[in-house]
C-alpha cells in the first residue's frame, strides 16, 4: 500500500480532529472560498501558441532578470524540457505528439485561488492579492523553502547563489504593472494572443466560447478552472493536458484544504501543549509539596514524640525528686514530729512530775 | 578478567553471523529477482513469437457460449498453423470439416454441442498434434495448460479490417462473369432458404452485422465462409484466386498490393442518375405536395464517383433516404428527421457531414478551419442545394418525372465558381501595426487570393458553394457579407483586451492568428511562424 505523506497527514489530521472536535475537517478551512470577485488572470490558449519565446523575453525585461546565456531568439532551447529558475519566471516548453504535431506550453506560477505556497508559509511571505496575483515579500521570508515543496506545479525557485539575501523567485503576474493598469509583460508581448489577460470570470467565458466555436480544435476542458481549487491562470489545449506536462492527478480540492486537517491540529497542539505541561508540572509540584509536608509532619511528630518522652521523663524525675523530697520532708517532719513528740512526752512526764510536784505543792 | 572477556567475544561472533546472513539473504534475493526476468522473457519468446505484432491472431473463446470461462481465452496464431499444415502437404481439411460444401469455421467440428465436447475437441486434437510433432524432434506448440491459456497475452493484433471497394468489387464481377448470385442472396423467412433476388443486391453488412444473431451469421463468419471457400476452389483449379491466409487480406502490406482498377464502370443496380429530394410527405402521392422548403436536386451519379462504396451514404440499406428519414422522423430512421440526416455535421453519411470532411483537405482548410462551428451559415449556402423550381410544384409527380426535373435543375445550375475580377482586388496591403519595431509589412494581397483561387479551380464542391465572387474573400474577411469592398481587419480588431469587446482578438493577435493558422493548415512552411523577420523586415538602424 502506498500513501503519500500529504495524504497520510491529511488522514491523521482529519481523524484526529474528527475524534477530538467532532466536526469535519472542512470546518477548519475556508471551504467556500471562490476567489476574490473581479480577480484577474490569464488564459493561455496553447493551440494558438507558436513557441516564439517572446513572453520569456518580455518577462525577463520587465522583471529586470539577468539576460540568459542563449538569446531568447534561439529556439533550440525548446528541444529540452525546462523548468522555471530563479532567473526565469517563465519558460516555454515544446511537446511533440505521436503524429508529429508540435504543441507549446508556457509555464509560470499559476496563481492559485488558494495557494499552497501561502498556506505553508508560516511567516506569511506570500499573499493572494484581490487582483489575482500571488505576491512574495522577501523581507519576512526566513528561507525555509516550504513553498517550493508545497507548490504542486513546482514553480517557486530559490536564489541558491545569493549567500546573504537569498529570495524565493517566481512569477508575480506583473503585480506592479497590473496596479499601474498595464498588462503583464508576457501577455503584452504575445504576438498571437495565446495569452489573454482579463477578469477570471470573463476568461472562462472566452475559453468556453472558443471550445464551442471550434470543438475540433480544443479539448472540452479548461485547465485551472477547478484544478487545485482553481487557478488564476487558465489553459486551453488541443492535446491532453498531461502531454503538455500539466498534472492531471491534482484533483479539484484547494491545497490548503488537503492539509487543513493536519494543520488544524497545530493550534490545538500549540494551545494544549502548555496546558498539559503546566498540568504535569503542577501535579509534580503538588506531589513534591505533599511529600515535603508529609516529611515535615513526620519530623515534627518525631520531634514532638521525643519531646513528649523527654518531658515525661523529666516530669517523672521531677515527680520522683519531689516525692523523694516530700518523703524526705515528711520523713524529716515525721522524724522531727516523733522527736518532738518524744521530747514532748519526756517534757510531759517531767512536767507531770513537776505538776505533780506543783500540785503537790498546792 | 577471563569471566568478563568471554561474553564480549561471543557477542561479536553473533553480530558477525547475523550480518553475514543478512548480506547473503540480500544477495540471494537479488540473484533470484535478476534471474527471474530473463527466464520469464525466454518463456515468452518460446511460446509467443519473435514478432510481437501479428495479423493472424484469433482469440479462442468458444466455450464462452456455455457460460463464463474457467481459464483465459487462447490467443491462436492461425497463419503459423497453416504454414505447418502446408509443409506437410495437407490442406485446410486437416483442421476444418466440410459442412454443406463449405469449410466450417470451427475447429474439427461443425456445431458446438456442449461444453465438455467442445473443450475435448480442442484439448485432444491440439495437444495430440503438438506431441506428435515434438516426437519427430521438430519445434512444436505448447502442451501444458498455462502455455496456451495465458493471462497476459504478449501478442498484439495488427489485423486490418477488410472490405471490397469499387475496384475490388468490379474485379470480382469480372472474374465471376457477372454472376451476382454467387455472392449476393436474400433470406426467405417462409422457406427458410437463401435465394437470389435480381436487382436487390446490397452490401453484405446490411444483413450480416458485427455479431452473429439468430439465423444470421456475423459479417466476419459470412465473409470468411464465402470468400475463402471460393478462393480455395479457384486455387485448386489453378486459377488466379484471392488470398486464403489471414495476412493475405488483413495485413496492411497485402492490402496496399491489391490491384486497383482506375476506371471502374458504374455499378448496375438500377440506381437513379438524379434524385429530387423533397421534404414533401409522399413523392408518389396524388395530392399536390406542400413544399416546405425548395427540393434538392441531387446528382446521384456524380456522387457515386466521389465515394468508394454505397455504404458511405446508404448506411443501413440501399433504399432512398426519405424512406426512413421523413420530414418529422419515424421509428425506422431512429427518429432522425430528414433535415438532420442531410445537415448533421458530425454524421459522416449526411451531406454536410461529408462536405465538412472534404473541407479538411489542405487546399480548403486554410479558410474553412477558421470558420466557427457555432456560426449560423448565411442563406446563400442553403440556396446552393435547395434550388427553387422555375415551374413550381404545381402537379403531382412520379419518381421518373421528379428525376427528370432534378436533372434539368442540375443542368441549369451554375457549374463554375463565380470569379472575381482580379484587377479590382488591391495588389498589396501595407500593415504598419508594428512599425515601431519593424518595417511595415507588405502583404501580397492579390497574390494570396490568386493562389487560393488556383487551388480550388477544379474543385466541384467549391465551385458549387462559393456562390458569390466575394465568397473567397470571406475566408479572411469573415463575419461580414460577401462584398467587393469588405471591412478591413482594423475595422473590427483594435486594441487588445478591450473590455468592451472581450471576445474579440486585438489587431496584432488577429493578424498573426489568421496568417499562422492558414499557413499551418495549408502546409505552407515559409515564412515560418516564429521567424519574425521573414514578414516584418528589420529596420535599418
Amino acid at each position: 500500500m502506498s500513501i503519500s505523506r500529504r495524504k497520510f497527514l491529511g488522514i491523521v489530521g482529519t481523524a484526529g480532529v474528527t475524534a477530538m472536535v467532532g466536526k469535519p475537517s472542512q470546518a477548519a478551512s475556508n471551504k467556500h472560498f471562490k476567489g476574490y470577485p473581479n480577480s484577474t488572470g490569464v488564459l493561455h490558449d496553447t493551440v494558438r501558441c507558436v513557441g516564439c519565446r517572446r513572453c520569456e523575453a518580455a518577462c525577463s525585461k520587465v522583471n529586470e532578470l539577468p539576460v540568459p546565456e542563449k538569446p531568447f531568439e534561439d529556439l533550440t532551447v525548446l528541444e529540452k524540457k525546462r523548468r522555471t529558475t530563479s532567473t526565469s519566471y517563465t519558460v516555454v516548453n515544446q511537446v511533440q505528439s505521436s503524429d508529429g504535431q508540435k504543441s507549446f506550453i508556457k509555464n509560470q506560477c499559476n496563481h492559485c485561488l488558494e495557494p499552497a505556497c501561502a498556506s505553508v508559509c508560516f511567516v506569511t511571505a506570500f499573499t493572494k492579492t484581490p487582483e489575482g496575483a500571488v505576491t512574495y515579500n522577501p523581507s519576512v521570508c526566513v528561507g525555509c523553502r516550504y513553498c517550493m515543496i508545497g507548490c504542486p506545479f513546482e514553480i517557486p525557485t530559490y536564489e541558491y547563489d545569493q549567500a546573504l539575501t537569498p529570495r524565493v523567485m517566481k512569477c508575480t503576474m506583473c503585480y506592479p504593472r497590473i496596479k499601474e493598469g498595464l498588462l503583464p509583460g508576457c501577455v503584452e508581448a504575445c504576438p498571437t494572443e495565446a495569452l489573454t489577460y482579463g477578469k477570471r470570470d470573463d476568461l472562462i467565458k472566452i475559453a468556453r466560447k472558443r471550445i464551442q466555436s471550434h470543438p475540433d480544435r480544443y479539448l472540452d476542458h479548461i485547465y485551472g478552472e477547478k484544478e487545485m481549487g482553481g487557478t488564476s491562470w487558465l489553459y486551453l489545449s488541443g492535446v491532453p493536458f498531461s502531454q503538455l506536462g500539466l498534472r492531471e492527478d491534482l484533483g479539484y480540492k484547494p491545497a490548503p484544504q488537503l492539509t487543513s486537517g493536519a494543520l488544524s491540529m497545530v493550534p490545538m497542539v500549540v494551545g494544549l501543549w502548555p496546558v498539559l505541561l503546566t498540568g504535569i508540572y503542577a501535579i509534580n509540584k503538588r506531589k513534591e509539596k505533599i511529600a515535603a509536608k508529609e516529611q515535615a509532619d513526620a519530623v515534627a511528630k518525631a520531634v514532638a514524640e521525643a519531646n513528649a518522652k523527654a518531658d515525661e521523663k523529666l516530669t517523672a524525675a521531677k515527680e520522683k525528686a519531689q516525692k523523694d523530697k516530700d518523703a524526705a520532708v515528711i520523713r524529716e517532719v515525721k522524724k522531727a514530729l516523733e522527736e518532738a513528740a518524744k521530747a514532748q512526752a519526756e517534757e510531759g512526764a517531767s512536767k507531770k512530775t513537776f505538776k505533780d510536784q506543783a500540785s503537790s505543792k498546792d | 578478567m577471563y569471566k568478563g572477556k568471554f561474553p564480549t567475544f561471543s557477542h561479536s561472533i553473533l553480530v558477525m553471523i547475523i550480518l553475514l546472513i543478512g548480506v547473503a539473504g540480500l544477495w540471494a534475493a537479488d540473484q533470484t529477482s535478476s534471474n527471474q526476468t530473463p527466464n520469464q522473457m525466454n518463456g515468452n519468446h518460446r511460446h509467443g513469437s519473435a514478432t510481437m505484432e501479428r495479423t493472424d491472431l484469433i482469440l479462442i473463446d468458444s466455450l464462452s457460449l456455455f457460460g463464463p470461462l474457467e481459464r483465459p481465452a487462447v490467443a491462436f496464431p492461425h497463419d503459423k498453423h497453416t504454414q505447418v499444415v502446408e509443409k506437410q502437404n495437407k490442406d485446410c481439411l486437416t483442421c476444418h470439416k466440410e459442412d454443406k460444401g463449405k469449410l466450417s469455421l470451427k475447429f474439427k467440428n461443425t456445431e458446438d454441442s456442449n461444453r465438455q465436447d467442445a473443450m475435448a475437441i480442442y484439448h485432444d486434437n491440439c495437444i495430440a498434434c503438438h506431441v506428435n510433432i515434438a516426437g519427430k524432434g521438430k519445434e512444436s506448440g505448447p502442451v501444458t495448460c498455462g502455455e496456451c491459456h495465458q493471462k497476459k497475452i504478449n501478442l498484439i493484433s495488427v489485423r486490418q479490417p477488410m472490405g471490397l471497394d469499387k475496384s475490388l468489387h468490379y474485379r470480382h464481377v469480372q472474374a465471376q462473369e457477372k454472376k451476382c448470385e454467387l455472392c449476393h442472396h436474400e433470406y426467405d423467412a417462409k422457406t427458410k432458404k437463401l435465394f437470389y433476388a435480381k436487382g436487390k443486391e446490397s452490401t453484405c453488412r446490411y444483413c450480416h452485422k458485427e455479431k452473429t444473431e439468430e439465423k444470421r451469421i456475423s459479417v466476419q463468419s459470412a465473409s470468411h465462409l464465402q470468400c475463402i471457400s471460393c478462393h480455395r476452389i479457384k486455387l485448386a483449379e489453378n486459377l488466379n484466386a484471392g488470398p486464403i491466409h489471414c495476412k493475405g487480406c488483413h495485413s496492411r502490406e497485402a492490402q496496399n498490393r491489391i490491384e486497383k482498377i482506375d476506371e471502374v464502370p458504374r455499378m448496375e443496380r438500377n440506381q437513379p442518375d438524379t434524385v429530387l429530394i423533397r421534404a414533401s410527405v409522399n413523392a408518389e402521392s396524388t395530392k399536390i405536395p406542400v413544399e416546405r422548403v425548395a427540393p434538392v436536386a441531387f446528382n446521384h451519379k456524380a456522387h457515386e464517383n466521389y465515394n468508394d462504396n454505397c455504404r458511405s451514404c446508404h448506411h443501413a440499406s440501399l433504399a432512398a433516404c426519405t424512406s426512413c428519414h421523413t420530414p418529422v422522423g419515424k421509428k425506422d430512421g431512429q427518429n432522425i428527421r430528414l433535415s438532420q440526416a442531410m445537415h448533421q455535421r458530425d454524421a459522416d453519411p449526411s451531406c454536410i457531414g461529408c462536405h465538412t470532411v472534404k473541407q479538411k483537405s489542405s487546399k480548403c482548410a486554410g479558410c474553412h478551419s477558421s470558420i466557427k462551428r457555432d456560426k449560423n451559415s448565411d442563406l446563400s449556402s442553403c440556396k446552393a442545394c435547395h434550388l427553387s423550381n422555375p415551374d413550381g410544384m404545381q402537379k403531382p409527380m412520379t419518381k421518373k418525372e421528379a428525376a427528370t426535373l432534378a436533372a434539368r435543375l442540375i443542368a441549369n445550375r451554375p457549374s463554375e465558381m463565380a470569379t472575381t475580377v482580379l484587377n479590382e482586388i488591391p495588389e498589396k496591403v501595407v500593415i504598419k501595426k508594428l512599425s515601431d519595431q519593424y518595417k511595415p509589412v507588405e502583404l501580397p494581397h492579390r497574390k494570396i487570393i490568386t493562389k487560393l483561387l488556383e487551388n480550388i479551380k477544379d474543385d466541384k464542391i467549391a465551385g458549387h458553394f462559393h456562390t458569390d465572387p466575394g465568397t473567397v474573400c470571406q475566408g479572411c474577411h469573415h463575419n461580414s457579407p460577401p462584398s467587393k469592398t469588405p471591412p478591413k481587419c482594423g475595422s473590427c480588431h483594435g486594441k487588445s483586451f478591450n473590455t468592451s469587446s472581450t471576445f474579440r482578438s486585438g489587431l496584432m493577435g488577429a493578424y498573426h492568428e489568421q496568417c499562422f493558422r492558414c499557413h499551418a493548415k495549408m502546409g505552407i512552411e515559409k515564412p515560418a511562424s516564429r521567424d519574425c523577420t521573414a514578414c516584418h523586415l528589420k529596420k535599418r538602424s
